[in-house]
């Protein structure tokens, strides 16, 4: 499924302003970057030129004077034509015409497996009393690193921006996010891309270098990304933030590399990257000096004495085989680890990768959580779940499924005025959060954007307060799958939570053990480990006899 | 001259007793051959490591000077960003990778993915190279004085890449192009600095076809 022919332009004639008097307005035409309405110069007349162009931004009919425009979904053919739909249809064209894949933005279209089949259940008279929002206290903060770093991160809500490049988002952008993280004491990322030196300072809370003065309360953190690709990397760019974090993978294209095309390879992007102005920068899909777990325990090693053992490591991955893979960051030395499920959003990617490839973030969480357990480092070595997490609904469903904190991407970039085009790869981004052209970005006030993901993170903060405390907690890390009740067989098989009605989870979560989902079977001391954790097996009760 | 015995001793503890130890003079690590990470991230100084050294030498180098009496392991000089690294034997797996700047010099022989993604470093290998060696370079010097493995120079979106013997076939993306009278001078100037008895006249140079080999 793509976004192409999937919306319909439609023009009130009786109010344009050009229909009425051809040459005194052509606005449509003038903001629609990718060539919908075309302006005859002779006549004045502004006509609809393409309509299979229209990705759906709206930007036209945000800017129209009169309201005369309408973008309609063409949602009804999923219905009577699939799967020939007009997206399908013009898919093909486009290749047979090309020779080429598609390429877009954004997450994964269509019907998935997400958080919306999952309820959570409230305290009743059973189960400890809920607590009074309005009127009681509840400790929303997440700690990463607390045991291992001089310098932990105390996040003041249970939220981080997931990682964008500077390159994929504008200047403005990145700065917006790293005001907002600064506004509401939560974390932003520099992404792949390397650092834009505002970010520095305004992520702490400053209004300029000299950091003299504390513009906004409480200050963030700044998060570091080491990536494959490792643009603009150095010791003083590792030193730059509060956290470094290792990129192994992400949601949208898990197995691939970062891709940036050359539409948004400016000089400014070229100087961090040092890839030539228009080429495309594409990362590596791994490290090229990593070859084996060791060699990534040993490059853990020297992050942590270069930043001098002040800074927590985190890895990210994408959505792959998480019980193997959460382990093996576990034993590289992760303080917190972010897994990016199916639904994570990209600057660009292959259509087939981002749509076909990787499982959900609902299906990521249960065996991250259980190699957590396994390691016995639940709740210490936080685990951030990304991709699609759109609201404190759906925050707190993924940390009552064991995670510790969320992070927003997508949904960031919609608090700052996205509408959701997935044509984020093209850099004519209306709204200037994906573009790298001037025109574009002037659109976007990193201030008044910042502010807005502020007002975000507020709302979804108190969304997260509400649901934690009528679950009758008081600490988020309190929050249990028994907070929460599947409302399909299919969420209760993919998640292992209680079926509403039934009551309890599905036979199959009782016997199957997710060490067996190891690429090889698993090994036997996790395996063992876990045997012995359970009352009543053999192991334990040897233990506890000898303790006799 | 300092001396540090690294054998049997952490990261943390090397590393911290040699950023101690650099105090205008240089310092000498023996037994080094099993620490990874030795000398990451330092921004001054001059190190010489007696012996073999491990893995991921001189790792975020920012403007130290080391020298490697025998050979290096994987990794040499990794992420660098300014300074010099002399290895005088030879270099493992995938030397100077992701280098911003400074110079990494290997007198004997070095492995596959050698100068892999290259931003801006010079890299010089005196002996022979394996394979994928300076793939996806985007900037910087690479300099071989021997022979090279299969796909040299692959994916080559910008730099120089100079050979003096063969290679066993030339990567994607790239063109072979006579030396000009800048080329052979800068060569020589290298070699002069670095100590190496070659002829620039017989290098090859290779370039990359395109700066846009992907989807543009």
């Amino acid at each position: 499924m793509t976004a192409l022919g999937a919306f319909c332009v439609s023009v009130h004639k009786d109010v344009c302003v050009n229909a009425r008097m051809p040459g005194k307005c052509a606005m449509c035409a003038e903001v629609c970057p990718y060539g919908v309405y075309a302006l005859d110069s002779a006549t004045g007349e502004v006509h609809i030129q393409n309509y299979n162009a229209c990705v759906g931004c709206r930007i036209c009919a945000e800017f129209c004077p009169a309201n005369a425009i309408r973008i309609n979904p063409a949602e009804s053919e999923q219905i009577s034509r699939y799967p020939w739909t007009l997206g399908a249809v013009e898919e093909i064209h486009y290749k047979a015409q090309t020779g080429e894949y598609m390429l877009r933005g954004f997450g994964t279209l269509g019907p998935t497996p997400h958080f919306d089949t999952i309820n959570v259940v409230p305290s009743q008279i059973a189960s400890a009393a809920p607590l009074d929002k309005y009127r009681e206290e509840c400790d929303l903060e997440v700690v990463i690193g607390e045991d291992t770093c001089e310098q932990p991160i105390r996040l003041k809500a249970p939220f981080v921006w997931a990682a964008m490049s500077f390159g994929a988002l504008s200047k403005e952008a990145k700065m917006a996010l790293a005001i907002g993280a600064a506004m509401t004491g939560i974390a932003t990322n520099t992404g792949e891309g390397g650092l834009v030196p505002e970010e520095a300072w305004l992520s702490r809370g400053y209004a300029d270098e000299r950091r003299e003065r504390k513009q906004w309360e409480p200050g963030g953190y700044l998060i570091i990304q080491w990536s494959t690709g490792r643009w603009g990397v150095s010791a003083d760019y590792v030193n730059s933030g509060d956290a470094v974090e290792v990129k192994i993978g992400q949601g949208a294209k898990p197995g691939m590399g970062g891709h940036l095309l050359g539409a948004k390879v400016t000089e400014d992007v070229s100087r961090v990257r040092g890839v030539p102005v228009g080429s495309d920068a594409l990362s590596p899909c791994r490290y090229y000096d990593v070859q084996s777990l060791d060699d990534m325990k040993h490059m853990v090693a020297f992050l942590r004495d270069v930043t001098d053992y002040r800074y927590p490591i985190l890895f990210k991955l994408g959505p792959s085989r998480p019980y193997a893979d959460v382990a093996a960051c576990i034993e590289a030395g992760a303080d917190a680890i972010s897994i990016d499920g199916l639904m994570g959003g990209t600057g660009c990617s292959p259509d087939l990768v981002t749509q076909g490839v990787g499982i959900p973030t609902i299906a990521c969480l249960p065996p991250a959580v259980q190699a957590l357990k396994d390691y016995g480092v639940h709740r210490k070595v936080k685990l951030i779940a990304l991709g699609g997490i759109r609201n404190g609904l759906d925050a707190f469903k993924a940390m009552a499924m064991g995670a510790d904190a969320v992070g927003f991407g997508s949904a960031a970039e919609v608090a700052m005025g996205c509408r959701v085009c997935f044509a984020c790869q093209k850099g004519n981004c209306p709204y200037g959060i994906t573009s790298q052209k001037p025109e574009m970005r002037a659109r976007l006030d990193p201030l008044e954007a910042g502010q807005r993901l502020a007002n975000f993170i507020h709302a979804c903060t108190e969304e997260v307060k509400i649901l934690t405390m009528l679950s009758g907690h008081r600490r988020i890390a309190d929050l249990s799958t028994e907070d929460l009740r599947a409302m399909d067989v299919n969420t209760a098989a993919i998640t292992g939570l209680k079926l509403i009605g039934y009551d309890r989870p599905l036979a199959m979560w009782e016997s199957v053990s997710p060490a067996a989902l190891l690429p090889h079977g698993g090994n036997g001391r996790t395996q063992r480990e876990r045997r012995d954790k359970k009352p009543g097996a053999p192991a334990r009760r040897r233990v506890a006899a000898k303790g006799r | 001259m300092k001396t540090i015995d690294a054998k049997g001793k952490t990261l943390k503890i090397v590393n911290r007793a040699l950023k101690q130890s650099l105090n205008g003079q240089p310092v000498t690590v023996r037994n080094a051959g099993r620490v990874h990470g030795l000398a990451a991230g330092l921004r001054h100084g001059e190190l010489i490591v007696r012996g073999n050294a491990g893995d991921y030498l001189g790792a975020l180098n920012s403007g130290a000077t080391i020298t490697v009496t025998q050979d290096a392991g994987r990794y040499l000089a990794d992420n660098m960003t300014a300074g010099l690294v002399v290895v005088e034997g030879r270099a493992e797996y995938g030397a100077a990778q992701y280098g911003y700047g400074g110079a990494v010099v290997v007198r004997g022989d070095a492995g596959d993915f050698t100068a892999t993604m290259n931003k801006g470093a010079t890299v010089i290998v005196c002996g022979n190279v394996g394979d994928d060696v300076g793939t996806y370079m985007l900037k910087g010097d690479l300099i071989v004085v021997g022979n090279a493995g299969e796909r040299f120079a692959n994916y080559l979106i910008r730099g120089s890449v100079y050979i003096g013997g063969a290679w066993t076939s030339l990567g994607h993306n790239t063109r072979v192009e006579p030396l000009s009278g800048e080329d052979v001078a800068r060569l020589r100037a290298y070699f002069e600095t670095y100590g190496i008895a070659a002829d620039p006249g017989a290098f090859k140079k290779v370039v990359a076809a395109s700066e846009k080999p992907f989807y543009n």
